[in-house]
């Protein structure tokens, strides 16, 4: 484990980092359930509580020009690409400081800016869209890569062939990454679909499929760098299966009949990413008590801000409602 | 256009009135007959009354102001009209302050509103522009829908009438199907009814009456009249039809009388004269080829005007017949278009009543008309010496645009020596 | 001036544009060496190579989600979609993605993305492939919708629509792609949102979309004769719509009559019904508005019944002469 540390080149700060990261995303969702229940929050959410390494390792594979699409799933997978907590926070509130104004809200959060192309409210939508932002890249010779978000409910949408089929036929500079938390909804995966790991629908479109566990960062940082170099020396697609599991519910209104609680518990204590991590740190001596608290506290800290600043912003004025319809004047 | 409401003179001394208080405001509607401004004279105080309805559009002067009589001291019109100030020619814009007026108008028909008539939007802000009640109107679409132009039609032939003229109209016991009405919306106001003082007679102005009146005024109006008139000795002439009488009236059974002298002699003279046989066509002076010439005959409530072709070309046995026959033709209203069509010249004789001599009015297109008076028993100097002899004046009327004075005396004077010297016919 | 199709002239227009911008490229099924299905694409891939004519499978779902994509990223993709009707597997990301992208990212991010659709019927190709479905796009606020009338109307349009920065559907007409019109050679924009008044006249208007513009005018031609002065307006642009010129012919003539191939019920024919009902336009209407449309049916495949069910010369004719109570 040490071993792969060094391999992939990680140094203390950089562990340090990944770690915070996580943690954010950990805190982050918990914060934002608990303003749910306050009744603050409108709507629904999904949180991917327990996923938080497929997040924060495959966006360390990504550079800053390069781009993901998300899921309606999507805070952690946001976070990790860089958008700022007090922004998000703010766009879950609605608030006009939102990342969208207030008028995307959490499943359709996005920021253009740090690459990323927005949380999707339809399932497997974000892979054409992947696959055109690739076929961008592409064309006009900007070398980045698009690294595709998706769960295990999606590899059934029509899309995701189609997608992964042009994707591979153009050659595209792109990696799809399935988050295989075993549910989609309440459907378990199992009995959706007779194909034994995601990935090996990979040879359908003669591309490379990998299963991962998702929940080992590491493994998640290995598979998708490689993933990303390939994509972008022109090697073409490649399909990464990263099994996890989230610990929540689907949405806020999920009472989780379809699954059992003592299959939630044992990932929870047995899989959870964060002490996972924590775990592989510590024995490798990469971090110390002083140093986790510090973290912990930062990350806090942090959040402690994103909410004053995201509770402190003002409401969208009624104007808004009416506003970037359409890009440019338009009389309708 | 407008109506002025002036203030009234109502006495022989007034000279001045003073305008205590106006009853209504810019922009109001007004229906004849009701009271817009009390007044104050020298001796009383009176209300003006409007004499036509429509919308007050201007008053000209505040309450308390005194002002001449017969100076306009207000308008009424269709509203947004702009008016011109007679009193001082500017014109003036009240569109802005009757906009303000326009939501205070009533609905013109309630009727309209409760029983759900078929009609078209346009025919409804039509029917409401004009106050029509729609019940009123027969729509002609499907289901009997009223459209626009039925409501157009209903606003054309519907006679309207003011409330004082109707009232007027109903107690004179008046027929107002013909009579046109000048008051706002066409309609019939008091004036219009045009009450007779006395009970004179009227008829109207039409039939022959109507095309006699245009067409001597067009004569009149178009060609420069001038008259000169000759007295001429028809004792020779007299004679001369003494003679011929038993010889025409045996052979045609017609009695010669001067009517056909004159036009025997006429038309001589005239061939001698073309300028005188001659009319203005188009901008061209044209001398006619024939000689026809129409002599008036009067009949019942007109004249007619039957001519005699070539006139020159008959002898005075054939002109004889064609002017009796003529005669007789038109006394009996009996003309045909051919009769009466392509005069060159016209003979009006009224020497059969005490005229000696007139001023006719050329029967266009014709260029002049030789009008005919008695014959009367006169002294005349003849060789020196006073003899009775039997005179005549002839009047010669002629256009001055084509005819001068000197050819016109010509031909007076030719044809005073024909008639005076009969022998001359035979030349 | 030379005369060209419908078809050249979109070809042209594309081509045009390709030649002066190099992030316009297209895609779709059959438009490389095929030249589209409708021939549209003809010698396209010889001139600009199979990266900007980029042929793609049998995959409404991931061509159309790839050409937004590739609008959001930088690129000016014009999409063509074979026959109109394979829209439905496309519409998520026309509808879902497409239309509200920028709404729901407050502003940020562009889709400026043209698809081109054949619709209509006449050609014998039966239900699944002969609709009219543009009342659909119309309703979805985000989106632009096209529907050019003639060879002249459809370059100067399909270049505003390419040079727009939101997602147009530009809605072509099958029996329209042969018809000859005068085009000029260079570029030229008609501007998206302005409709024309294709014939004047004082006695009725028509407003028709598509094949119909055509139909109307033979029908007014004919109407001439019986003495009744048609006045014919083409909208050109179905959203944003061009009220103002409608309304202002509805005061002029008074009766109006809406024709579109589209099944008569909730066609966009009624849209343009309402939003005259509700104009200034109501006061002068001495008719009422009728519409006149397709007939609520799938196409037929017989001839007969395919041209039974929408309207053609005659049936605009009669229903004038109805308006006018003749």
């Amino acid at each position: 484990m040490v071993q792969l540390l060094n391999e992939l080149g990680l140094s203390r700060e950089v562990s340090h980092k990944l770690l915070y990261d996580m943690l954010e995303i950990r805190k982050f969702e918990e914060l934002v359930e608990k303003l749910f229940q306050q009744g603050k929050v409108h709507g629904t959410m999904h949180l991917c509580i327990g996923q938080e390494a497929t997040a924060v390792g495959a966006c360390y594979a990504l550079s800053n020009k390069d781009m993901i699409t998300s899921t309606h799933r999507g805070h952690g997978h946001s976070l990790a690409k860089g958008m700022q907590a007090d922004r998000m926070l703010a766009e879950l509130l609605g608030k006009e400081t939102g990342y969208c104004k207030g008028k995307g809200g959490s499943m359709h959060i996005a920021d253009l800016d740090v690459g990323n192309l927005g949380a999707n409210g339809i399932v497997a939508a974000g892979l054409p869209l992947g696959v055109g932002a690739a076929l961008t890249s592409k064309m006009k010779n900007l070398g980045y890569v698009v690294l595709c978000f998706f769960g295990d409910g999606a590899t059934n949408e029509g899309a995701f062939h189609e997608a992964l089929n042009l994707a591979s036929i153009w050659d595209l500079p792109i990696v799809f990454f399935c988050e295989n938390n075993l549910y989609a909804m309440s459907a378990s995966i199992t009995e959706m679909t007779r194909v034994k790991n995601i990935a090996d629908r990979s040879t359908a479109y003669g591309i490379e499929g990998i299963t991962i566990d998702g929940n080992d960062i590491l493994q998640v940082i290995q598979t998708a760098s490689a993933a990303v170099e390939k994509a972008r020396n022109g090697g073409g697609p490649t399909l990464i299966e990263a099994h996890t599991y989230r610990w929540k519910g689907h949405s806020k209104s999920d009472a989780r009949k379809y699954r059992s609680r003592e299959e939630e518990q044992k990932w929870k204590k047995e899989h959870d990413p964060i002490t996972n991590f924590i775990e592989q740190l510590k024995f490798a001596n990469y971090i110390s008590e002083e140093e986790l608290q510090s973290i912990q506290d930062q990350v806090e800290n942090n959040l402690k801000h994103a909410l004053e600043f995201a509770e402190n912003s003002p409401e969208p004025s009624i104007d808004s409602l009416t506003e970037d319809i359409y890009t440019g004047e338009v009389n309708v | 256009m407008a109506t002025d409401v002036i203030m009234p003179k109502m006495g022989a001394t007034m000279e001045e009135g003073t305008i205590v208080t106006w009853f209504l405001n810019k922009g109001d509607y007004v229906e004849e007959g009701s009271p817009i401004a009390e007044i104050q004279t020298d001796k009383i105080a009176i209300e003006i009354e409007a004499e036509v309805s429509g919308t007050l559009l201007h008053t000209c002067y505040e309450a308390g102001e005194t002002v001449k009589v017969h100076e306009v001291i207000a308008y009424i019109g269709e509203k947004d009209e702009l008016i011109e100030d007679s009193n001082s020619s500017k014109k003036m814009e009240v569109i802005e302050q009757v906009k303000e007026k326009e939501q205070v108008l009533p609905p013109p028909s309630t009727a309209e509103n409760f029983q759900k008539i078929r009609r078209t939007p346009a025919a409804r802000v039509l029917a409401n522009e004009h106050r029509i009640d729609l019940s009123e109107v027969s729509g002609t679409g499907p289901n009997g829908r009223i459209e626009k132009k039925d409501v157009l039609h209903f606003i054309n032939s519907k006679k309207k009438i003011t409330p004082l003229a109707s009232k007027i109209a109903a107690a004179e016991n008046l027929d107002i199907e013909n009579i046109a009405g000048t008051g706002a919306y066409q309609k019939i106001t008091k004036k219009d009814l045009m009450l007779p003082k006395t009970s004179e007679k009227s008829k109207p102005l039409k039939g022959m009456r109507k095309v006699i009146a245009d067409r001597m005024s067009q004569s009149a109006f178009t060609a420069p009249h001038v008259t000169i008139t000759s007295e001429i000795d028809m004792t020779s002439c007299i004679n001369l039809r003494k003679e011929l009488l038993p010889e025409i009236e045996r052979s045609t059974g017609l009695r010669l009388s001067f009517n056909e002298i004159l036009l025997f002699a006429t038309a001589k003279t005239l061939s001698k004269h073309p300028n005188m046989n001659a009319s203005i066509i188009d901008d061209y002076i044209v001398e006619h080829e024939s000689i026809n010439i129409g002599f008036a005959v009067s009949v019942e409530d007109g004249l007619l005007v039957p001519v005699v072709k070539d006139a020159n070309k008959l002898g005075l046995t054939e002109l004889t017949a064609a002017c009796k026959e003529l005669g007789l033709l038109a006394r009996e209203g009996k003309l045909l278009p051919h009769h009466l069509e392509e005069g060159t010249f016209t003979i009006s004789n009224l020497g059969m009543y005490a005229v000696d001599s007139f001023t006719p009015i050329i029967n266009q297109p014709q260029s002049a008309i030789l009008g005919v008076g008695r014959i009367v028993e006169k002294p005349a100097v003849i060789n020196k010496a006073i003899e009775i002899r039997s005179m005549m004046v002839l009047s010669l009327s002629f256009d001055h645009r084509l005819i001068d004075g000197a050819p016109a005396a010509a031909f007076l004077t030719d044809l005073k020596e024909i008639l005076e010297n009969p022998m001359k016919l035979l030349l | 001036m030379r005369t060209v199709t419908y078809a050249e002239a979109i070809r042209e227009t594309m081509s045009q544009a390709m030649r002066q911008d190099e992030d316009v490229f297209i895609l779709g099924e059959d438009i490389g060496i095929y030249g589209g299905a409708f021939g549209v694409t003809n010698g396209m891939l010889e001139e600009f190579g199979p990266e900007r004519v980029r042929i793609t499978p049998i995959s409404e779902s991931a061509i159309s989600g790839c050409a937004v994509g590739a609008a959001m990223t930088g690129m000016r993709p014009i999409l063509e979609i074979q026959f109109s009707d394979f829209v439905m597997i496309a519409l998520d990301n026309i509808v879902n993605q497409a239309a509200k992208t920028r709404y729901m990212y407050g502003g940020k991010s562009k889709v400026p993305l043209v698809v081109r659709l054949p619709g209509g019927s006449g050609a014998g190709f039966a239900a699944q492939h002969s609709q009219s479905l543009e009342a659909w796009m119309t309703h979805v606020p985000g989106l632009k919708v096209v529907q050019p009338s003639s060879a002249y109307d459809a370059k100067g349009l399909l270049l505003s629509a390419i040079k727009d920065d939101n997602p147009v559907l530009f809605y072509e007409h099958k029996l329209l792609y042969n018809v000859k019109d005068e085009v000029p050679e260079e570029l030229y924009e008609i501007p998206l949102g302005k409709a024309e008044v294709k014939k004047q006249g004082t006695d009725i208007t028509i407003v028709a979309t598509s094949i119909m513009v055509q139909r109307a005018m033979e029908a007014a031609e004919q109407l001439e004769k019986i003495g009744v002065s048609v006045e014919v307006i083409d909208p050109r642009t179905l959203v944003p719509l061009d009220i103002e010129t409608i309304i202002q012919s509805v005061k002029k003539t008074s009766r109006v009559l809406v024709v579109y191939e589209a099944v008569k019920r909730s066609g966009y024919g009624a849209e343009i019904a309402s939003v005259i009902a509700e104009s200034e336009a109501f006061d002068y209407l001495d008719a009422p508005i009728k519409r006149l449309g397709g007939v609520a049916t799938p196409i037929p495949y017989n001839p007969t019944l395919e041209k039974a069910a929408v309207p053609q010369v005659e049936d605009i004719i009669n229903e004038c002469k109805k308006i006018m109570n003749l």
